[in-house]
This record gives structure tokens, sequence and C-alpha cells, in this order.
């Protein structure tokens, strides 16, 4: 994906505050078009809270920004160009699925004939007379997308679109996902689901405490993986042998569940191997690997809760989402 | 508009919300009557009224209105099921996360409270009329057994029938606009109801035992005079102005929160 694009999204300065939390600090952003856009952070990142300031759902105390080149003052001006998933999806329980898009569909003065084409899209065609209070968390969830697919958007904001969906419905609306990318349109989807992100986005942003820590294209943010070997002893008891050993040694060995993770590329492998024989110690396990996003998710974001965390920043007077 | 107000329709359609709201018209519609006639039969008289009921006299129940008296009786309790189900209407966008989609698809947030008003005056306009009928099939019967001059009834009967029709509708309108209101304000459909009930059994009869203190004025004394096409006390016109300046004062504090608010929802 190319980054000269128009931007689709900008935010300059873009704050939010509730009482003494920051939830959005100073934020400034440029989402190119087209494509799939991962928006991830910790809990309490400030990700919902910067959607609903894009949609005119809530005011921003400071800065501006705009979507489809319109100021978010202005929300009625691109509404009907922007597809939306909000956490999780909203309907009224006792309406069938067809009746809850039909109601979107004339708040949105669309065709009807678009409410059997997104049934159609998300595969709901068949279940679409059933009262939504009937349907699985996975079917509302299909529903969700159906309902931000209505107006047939420029712009798709999807908040953890594959919650409650089984692996089979996961790879589906992961391949509409791309499909819509690929067809010109902009998706930009908030999840927790790093495995998700890494496999359907083009372009990443990463948020947390409501400040910017990345944003750009996927493979540049895959760049900072580091290679690692992770290897066992053969006996359970040897592995801390093992550990004191290697980094007696010299090498970087952090201990990962039940292996031992080696900062080392894998041109060393040999050279770890002799070391653990060097120590007494037979391998029953080596095995070289990557950084997946989740490892440099982790790495930027921290590995404590981000809930927690940002409970102990407010607590402690420091600025928290 | 009529996007948003077909919208809403749809959304009210829910067969068991309808079911509920209309069996709960005609329930009270059914109360009230037999009620009154079982009071009224061998010359008997009313008593003299609870918290939101009216009773006519044996002279009125025998007047050609008297077909219709049923309806401003009980306008108050008719009042109190409106009052909760536009509530419920409005708190449940709230409660279910609805109110995110639809100010996402419809930012213009004015259109979607003037659309929620429209559509649930338009629903009360059934419930009044299922109000009606229910009024009349079980008032004929009633009153034939229970040995009521009935003759009067037929007399002006569409001028009757309409009129009584409209003052009930127009008093259960203001008394929805008061449970939207509500609702709006506290996003909550049980703190609307209990607001509107309480205020009704509670606030509003103990202002009215004070002796000092003029009672005109109070919003089930006004939509009561209103449903009854004007009182003694207060005239229609009276009860009329007063009611919509009710509506007016609710519905800009309503629109003004329901605009600014953010929807964290």
């Amino acid at each position: 994906m190319q980054e000269d694009r128009v931007s689709i999204i900008t935010t300059a300065g873009l704050t939010r505050r509730f009482g003494p939390i920051t939830a959005l600090d100073n934020l400034t952003l440029e989402l190119p078009s087209a494509g799939v856009i991962g928006l991830v952070g910790p809990n309490g990142s400030g990700k919902s809270t910067l959607i609903r300031t894009l949609l005119g759902l809530i005011r921003p105390t400071d800065g501006t920004a705009t979507v489809l080149g319109s100021p978010i003052t202005s929300p009625a001006a691109y509404a009907a160009r922007v597809g939306v998933l909000i956490e999780s999806p909203a309907f009224s329980s006792g309406l069938s699925a067809r009746a809850n898009l039909v109601s979107i569909a004339r708040l949105r003065r669309l065709p009807l004939a678009r409410v059997d084409a997104v049934l159609t899209q998300v595969g709901l065609a068949g279940r679409d007379r059933e009262p939504v209070k009937q349907f699985s968390l996975g079917m509302k969830q299909r529903l969700g997308i159906a309902a931000a697919l209505l107006s047939d958007p420029e712009l798709l904001i999807l908040d953890e679109p594959t919650n409650g969906l089984d692996p089979a419905g996961i790879v589906e609306i992961r391949e509409l996902l791309r499909d819509l990318g690929r067809n010109g349109r902009t998706v930009i989807v908030s999840s927790h689901q790093l495995s998700e992100i890494e496999a359907v986005c083009d372009h990443l942003v990463v948020i947390r405490f409501g400040k910017l820590i990345f944003s750009g294209p996927m493979a540049e943010m895959m760049k900072r993986t580091r290679e690692h070997i992770d290897i066992a002893a053969e006996h359970d008891a040897d592995m801390d042998r093992l550990q004191t050993a290697l980094v007696a040694d010299g090498w970087n060995v952090t201990a990962v569940d039940d292996i031992l993770r080696v900062a080392a590329s894998v041109t060393r492998a040999a050279e770890l191997n002799r070391a653990a024989m060097a120590s007494g110690v037979t391998l029953r396990r080596l095995e070289l690997a990557q950084d997946n996003l989740e490892e440099i998710f982790l790495e930027m974001t921290g590995r404590v809760d981000g809930e927690l965390a940002s409970s102990r920043a407010a607590a402690n007077g420091t600025v928290a989402a | 508009m009529i996007g948003a107000i077909r919208s809403e329709l749809t959304r009210l359609g829910q067969p068991r919300l309808l079911i509920t709201w209309f069996g709960l018209t005609a329930l009270f519609a059914a109360m009230i009557n037999t009620i009154m006639v079982t009071f009224l039969s061998g010359g008997g008289s009313m008593p003299p009224g609870a918290p939101g009921v009216a009773f006519p006299t044996l002279a009125q129940m025998e007047s050609p209105s008297g077909l219709m008296s049923g309806l401003a009786a009980a306008s108050s309790m008719f009042g109190i099921v409106t009052l909760s189900f536009w509530a419920l209407a409005t708190a449940s966008d709230y409660s279910s996360g609805l109110i995110r989609l639809l100010v996402a698809a419809e930012p213009r947030r004015w259109r979607l409270l003037a659309a929620k008003a429209v559509a649930l005056a338009l629903v009360t306009a059934a419930a009044t009329t299922v109000a009606a009928i229910f009024n009349v099939l079980v008032v004929l019967p009633a009153a034939g057994a229970a040995g009521l001059s009935t003759s009067a009834w037929g007399t002006d009967l569409v001028n009757v029938v309409g009129s009584a029709w409209l003052h009930l509708y127009i008093a259960m309108c203001v008394w929805g606009v008061i449970g939207l209101v509500i609702a709006t304000l506290a996003r909550s459909a049980a703190v609307a109801i209990s607001i509107g009930v309480g205020y009704l059994l509670v606030v509003e009869g103990m202002v009215k035992m004070l002796k000092d203190v003029p009672s005109d004025w109070l919003l089930g004394t006004t939509l009561g005079a209103v449903a009854s096409g004007g009182t003694a006390a207060i005239s229609f016109g009276s009860a009329l102005t007063l009611a919509l300046g009710y509506v007016a004062l609710g519905l800009v504090a309503a629109g003004v929160v329901y605009a600014r608010r953010d929807v964290t929802d």
C-alpha cells in the first residue's frame, strides 16, 4: 500500500479529557485512504474515544480533525459516507434482523434493496426473519457488519468485527474486509486480536494512554521484528542450569513459559547448540523464530493490562486513558 | 425527517411492545367503565375519586357525552401508560446502545428526537383509538345491565366521540412527551416511570391536600381538564395552553441535552 494517498482521516492535537482522565492526548495523525487500517492499543488506550470523536458522538476538548475532508464539527457532511460498528452490535432485540436493517436503511434514506444485498454479503440471508434476540453473538456481529455496510460506505469503521465469530466466520469476515480494502474502500479495524490485525491490515495505528505510539504501513512495523531462538533442555530440571550457563557465556536469555528465548539470529543456532552441550545440557528443542505483531505490540505498549495501568496512572496524577 | 420518522416507526413495530401498550390501554378502558357503572347502578353515587381518576356524576354519565366519559375519567391512568411507553422507547436507545448507531447515521440529533416524538405520537393515536373502542365496547353492555339511562348517548354521536378522542389524545401526547423528556434526561425508563407514577400518586396528591395552595396548574389536573374538554375549575383553552407550555419547556430541555450530550453509552 502506498502512503502518499489522500488522507481519509486527519487529526491535529486532538485531545479529550473526562475529568481527571485524558482519553486522547494531543493526538496528531493522518490515515491514508483505501486499504485496511488497524487501530490497536491496550484497554483504555483511547481507541473508542477516538472513534466516537471522529463520528461526532463526543466532542473533543481541544484540537481538530477531519473525516473524508470534512471537519468533525460537521459530522452530517460525511455521515452518509461512513459505516460503523461501534463496540458491540446494538439492535432492537424484538425485531427481526431484516426489520432492524430496514429501520437503519430508512434512517439513512437508502433503497431497501441494499438490505438484501448486505444480508447476503454477511451470510445472514436465510436467517433474516428471525428475531435478533435469538441470535448468537456471532450472528449479531454479522448483523452489525451488515448495518455498517448498508450505505456502501467509502469509510468503514469496525470495532472488534470478529468478536464472537467462530474460526470459519473469522476467515470469512477477514476476506470480506480484505476485499473491501482492495476495492477502494477504507476499512478501519479496531481490535485486540493482533493476529487478525497482522493478517488483514495494510496500515497500523498504535495508541497508548491516548498518545500516538506508531502510525505507518504494517510492513514498516514488522521491520521491528527481531529473530530469536527458542530452546528447551532435554530434562526440565536442567533449564535453570542451562539459562545460568548461557547468560554467563554472554547470551541474552529470557525464560518464556517452558522454554528459554535467546535473542540471536538464525546464523548463531549451531553456536548456541554447542554452548548448551558445553554446559552439559542436551537440547530437545531448538527452534528459530521471529517476533509477531503481538510481541512487538507488547514491547511497545508494555505487558501490563491497559486499564490497570490507566487506573494506576490516574491515581498517581499522571496522564492516562 | 420523513426517513427518520419511518425508521422510528419500524423500531416501534415490535409486536410485544404494541400488544402490551394497547393491552394496558384496553384494560384501563374496560376497568374504569366497569367501576363507574357499578358505582352508579341503582342511583348510587361515585366515590370522591382516587389519584389519577376523576369520576363523572350520574347526570354526566347519562348525558350524550356519558358514552365516552370513561376516557376522561381515567385520563391520568392512560397518561401514565403513555408516559411509560414513550420513556421505554426513548431510554431503550441508550440501554441497547442503539443510540451510537443512530447518531452516527444521523448526526443532526434534533431530527432523531423530533422523529421519535412524531412516531410515538402516531402510535399514541392508535392507542387512543384502542381506548375509545374498548370504552364503547364495555360501557354499552355494562350500562344496560346496570339500568342506567342511555337514551341520550346517540345524540351528536360523531362530535361526542371525536372530541373525546381528540381531548384524550392531546392529554396522552403531553404525558408521553413528559416521559420522553425525563427518559432523555435520565437515560433510564425505570427512572422516568418512577418519577411519573410517583409524581401522580404522591406529589400531586399531597399538593392537592394543601387547602391554601392552588392546584389547577398541576400536571395531572391540567391534563385531566384537557382530557375532559375543560372543567369547572379550568377551561379547556387554559388547560391546553398550560399543557403546551409544559411540552415546550420539556422539549427544549430534552432537545438541548440530547443534542449536546456526549454519546458514551
